[in-house]
């Protein structure tokens, strides 16, 4: 179906335009349905459909279909319910109530909340989000080193100069089960098996071909052959739209919630506000 | 007039549900909603362990909410995954080092309901009871307090105001919540970096003893969203929980998993020799405890359950984190006495598992170990200079240390007693809801008081002296089998390939014990605690079958210590030396940090206080972690 082009489609996002349209929808289908049951109406009609509903809830709780007892049980507890409901409708109990008036309340603004959610953000909201919560959407920094490990500082300085003097690194360190290399580690997993002090000396480091060190950690002292440290980028909008959409949403439907009630409540007057 | 009010009614109520529909279509993407199957690449074995917290409560909980704190789910999730947060009495808190995982588990009865209470129009409160609670909480924090406290004993003893406990009329608004829950949790839960897994606590205790577990759940959202956590008061057995686990499993095709705790506060009700109702314990039924119930939370803040002197009377370190919880049942409604405990402490059920075994042919009590919080703060805090309280009301605070903090109303609990918390390693392929999960079914996870130490054990029959030579986890896992595992018994005696590493943020480790149970011809169940490896092991040669103390640089006056005793790793092959044909075992490892300041010692520092002789007595400690145990099975 092709939509007229009035103003640009902004009033195809507007939270109202959906509202409107989904209570027309619901409006015209009670008026199709023909008239609804009149509360003033003393007699109740128990459908199947209703029995099968009260069924369906029980299921949803104890996990199994109740039993005909107890199927019997529930419906008569529903037209207890709808007496008792009819009845406080003709005795005008709900008006002036707190508690309907609240709950009735909660409902709109949960129509407003998951207005909310639905909501479609422009690019230039997106690359503004990007930009202002860069550090949500940025990939980690990667490591890719290798490491011996020394108890004593001075076993890790000898170790160094019969490095520089070309020994093999893999006939030295001590034994640890630390892995002696990391391939294209991420950040999280550097410091939880070194430490977040062990992490942030290394981002001291200049990557290289060369031994460095001794770099103390929790465990003692390292020896460092950093190949490389790739710093954490932050992604172009088109390759992480999604998730910038996503928390964007989460992060702003309170605004946009109070947005929509702001236009509600525009089109009232206030009187007596001094 | 009223007609047209009512339709106005079914309007808006219709609305809501095409509202709630749509709102399917937003929020975090598809991989995040799901168990994370294929959205990462997962490792060939468990390369990286994994840390985090199955139990945290947030203001949903009805408990938690009246003991004062004002942070939701969120803020938990954010708190954990390494955000700064304010807590609840306005201090910045931050996690020296994000989890790995949470799991929010806030009490299935009353979800959201003291808050209800909160928010509710005081002229329409109609029970006494509510409409004083009602007053108590909006009065100050400290009557809030006692109104839970209130709360918890009439919950203990079955009784709680009508409106609390009606499951029909509770039901809309714990959907609700529920509902919201599984939708925040998927907006954090980011597979391989950071998992959110869905889950709630049941909350049975007849008559104050504490039966309670926290059901986790494996999948996404499209399968938790088809049911809402399951109440426990006033019901029990616990096996309606395992018949709402089984309901939900085929309703849905996901799978769900039940993890006891506080057993220590259950008055010898949570690993009984017999079923649930009494009865005889039949081999079906410890068949489908074991598969509910795969894993037991073994250490968190209201006290550490994993061993009493009373029953280990030749253990010198068992007793770690029982003063105080020893006394009775949860809200001391209830006094203990010495023949209860052995339905309390993990490791005689095990043992007890081992005899069930023996007559029946089936183990009920074959569970792994973990640790976690219980914070009801919702911050998952467990290190010692980090203790956020185990609610708002012991939030840091000059009076927290030595203040009475009963549950309920009678005299016996103070502040010291309670532990920082515990967290729970877990061995998975990747960090994933459905790989953490399974790892807690197969029962590849440990437990820690805090500190994160990596521990690996491998049982089986041919592991060298030298095994730790080369790829030794490959070795571990082609030969034997990890944590959790079982073998079968071969003729020869089992060996273990044990290898534990400090907490690169924390302290030195003192010595790393082997834990035995087992039953013999005699069908007794007996324990033996076997020293297998230790630092400075020239130095502490073994005197009179002990190995001399570590030693202890804690200095009380500065609540510091040093490093200087101790080793970074400890590594051993240890072979049983008394085993025998025949016998059913089991063998978990314990491994021991050296002394360092408790909580409470970095407290009287902070705020200038004198501890009292029995504080100070209690104020330094060895920290440890406990791992699943192995089971070695005889034949047939």
């Amino acid at each position: 179906m092709k939509l007229p082009n009035w103003a640009g489609r902004a009033w195809l996002r507007d939270p109202l335009t959906h509202f409107l349209l989904a209570g027309f929808l619901v409006f015209a289908f009670f008026q199709l349905r023909g008239e609804p049951v009149d509360p003033a109406s003393r007699t109740i009609e128990v459908t199947r459909e209703q029995q099968a509903q009260l069924a369906v809830q029980w299921e949803q709780t104890m996990q199994r279909p109740p039993t005909d007892a107890e199927l019997d049980l529930l419906t008569e507890q529903w037209i207890r319910e709808e007496v008792l409901y009819r009845e406080a409708l003709r005795l005008g109990l709900d008006v002036d109530d707190a508690v309907i008036r609240r709950r009735l309340v909660q409902k709109m603004d949960f129509i407003a909340a998951s207005q909310a959610e639905t909501a479609v953000a422009s690019d230039a909201d997106l690359e503004a989000w990007l930009k202002a919560h860069p550090e949500r959407f940025s990939s980690d920094p990667r490591y890719t080193l290798d490491q011996l490990w020394f108890e004593q500082e001075s076993s890790a300085q000898a170790a160094l100069a019969q490095l520089r003097g070309g020994a093999d690194w893999k006939q030295l360190g001590e034994r640890i089960s630390l892995p002696p290399s990391l391939a294209d580690t991420n950040r999280i997993a550097l410091a939880g098996q070194f430490g977040q002090d062990f992490a942030k000396r290394l981002d001291a480091l200049e990557p290289g071909t060369q031994w460095q060190g001794p770099v103390p950690s929790g465990f003692g002292y390292h020896l460092v052959r950093l190949t490389s440290r790739s710093a954490g980028k932050v992604p172009p909008l088109a390759e992480i739209r999604e998730a910038v959409a996503a928390d964007w949403r989460a992060n702003t439907g309170k605004e946009r919630q109070e947005e929509a009630y702001q236009l509600l409540r525009d089109a009232y007057t206030i009187k007596g506000l001094k | 007039m009223e007609s047209r009010k009512l339709r106005m009614g079914l309007l808006l109520a219709a609305v809501a549900t095409l509202a709630s529909c749509n709102a399917l279509d937003g929020g975090p993407d598809a991989a995040a909603r799901g168990d994370g199957t294929d959205t990462i690449a997962v490792t060939e074995y468990p390369e990286r362990v994994l840390f985090g917290d199955t139990h945290l409560h947030t203001d949903n909980s009805v408990d938690a909410f009246g003991f004062g704190v004002r942070l939701g789910p969120e803020e938990a999730l954010r708190f954990a995954s390494g955000e700064k947060v304010t807590s609840t009495t306005g201090v910045e808190a931050q996690l020296a080092r994000p989890l790995d995982f949470l799991l929010i588990a806030d009490h299935s009865d009353g979800l959201g309901a003291t808050r209800r209470l909160y928010d509710a129009p005081r002229m329409l409160i109609q029970d006494d009871t509510l409409l004083r609670w009602y007053d108590m909480m909006h009065e100050s924090p400290e009557q809030s307090q006692m109104a839970v406290a209130e709360m918890i004993n009439r919950a203990a003893n079955g009784t709680l105001p009508a409106s609390m406990t009606d499951q029909a009329a509770n039901e809309e608004a714990s959907r609700d919540i529920w509902t919201a829950h599984l939708k925040t949790i998927d907006r954090f839960n980011k597979p391989g970096k950071f998992t959110a897994l869905a889950g709630f606590e049941y909350t049975l205790m007849p008559g104050g003893n504490n039966l309670h577990r926290v059901v986790m759940f494996r999948d996404g959202n499209d399968r938790t969203s088809q049911v809402i956590p399951f109440p426990g008061l006033g019901d029990g057995p616990v096996d309606r929980l395992w018949d709402y686990m089984d309901g939900y499993e085929k309703k849905t095709g996901g799978k769900a998993l039940a993890i006891p705790h506080n057993s220590n506060l259950s008055n010898g009700l949570m690993f009984e020799m017999t079923e649930s109702g009494g009865a005889p314990m039949s081999a079906d039924y410890a068949r489908r405890r074991a598969a509910r119930e795969p894993v037991v939370e073994a250490t968190q803040i209201k006290g550490d359950s994993e061993s009493h002197p009373f029953l280990s009377p030749n253990d010198e370190f068992a007793g770690y984190g029982d003063v105080g919880w020893e006394l009775g049942n949860l809200p001391l409604t209830a006094d203990k006495n010495n023949t209860m405990f052995a339905g309390e402490y993990m490791r005689e059920a095990l043992k007890r598992g081992l005899s069930i075994e023996e007559r029946t042919g089936a183990n009920p009590y074959r569970f792994g170990l973990i640790g976690s919080t219980d914070s009801h703060t919702g911050l998952a805090t467990a290190d010692e200079d980090n203790f956020f309280g185990k609610h708002t009301g012991n939030e840091p605070n000059a009076e927290r240390v030595n203040e009475g903090q009963n549950l309920g109303t009678r005299q016996g609990r103070f502040g010291w007693h309670y532990l920082a918390g515990g967290y729970a390693a877990v061995w998975a392929r990747g960090n994933t809801r459905a790989e953490i999960f399974d790892a807690f079914a197969r029962r590849e996870v440990y437990a820690t008081t805090g500190p994160r130490m990596t521990v690996r054990v491998f049982g089986g029959f041919d592991f060298a002296e030298n095994a730790f030579e080369g790829d030794w986890v490959r070795a571990g896992y082609t030969k034997g089998v990890p944590m959790g595992g079982v073998l079968e018994e071969n003729g020869k005696a089992p060996s273990f390939m044990i290898s534990a590493l400090k907490d690169p943020m924390g302290a030195n480790l003192d010595r790393v014990q082997v834990v035995k149970g087992w039953t013999g011809r005699d069908g007794k169940a007996q324990e033996q605690v076997y020293d297998v490896v230790w630092s400075d092991m020239e130095a502490r040669a073994k005197s009179g079958g002990k190995v001399p103390a570590v030693g202890d640089t804690v200095d009380r006056a500065k609540a510091t210590y040093e490093n200087s005793i101790g080793a970074a790793e400890l590594q051993t092959v240890w072979t049983d030396p008394d085993y025998q044909p025949g016998q059913n075992a089991f063998y978990y490892v314990r491994v021991l940090e050296i002394p360092t300041p408790r909580w409470v010692l970095y407290d009287a520092v902070q705020f200038g206080l004198k501890l009292s002789d029995e504080i100070m007595a209690n104020a330094v400690a060895q920290e440890r972690a406990y791992t699943s145990p192995i089971w070695v099975q005889p034949k047939g």
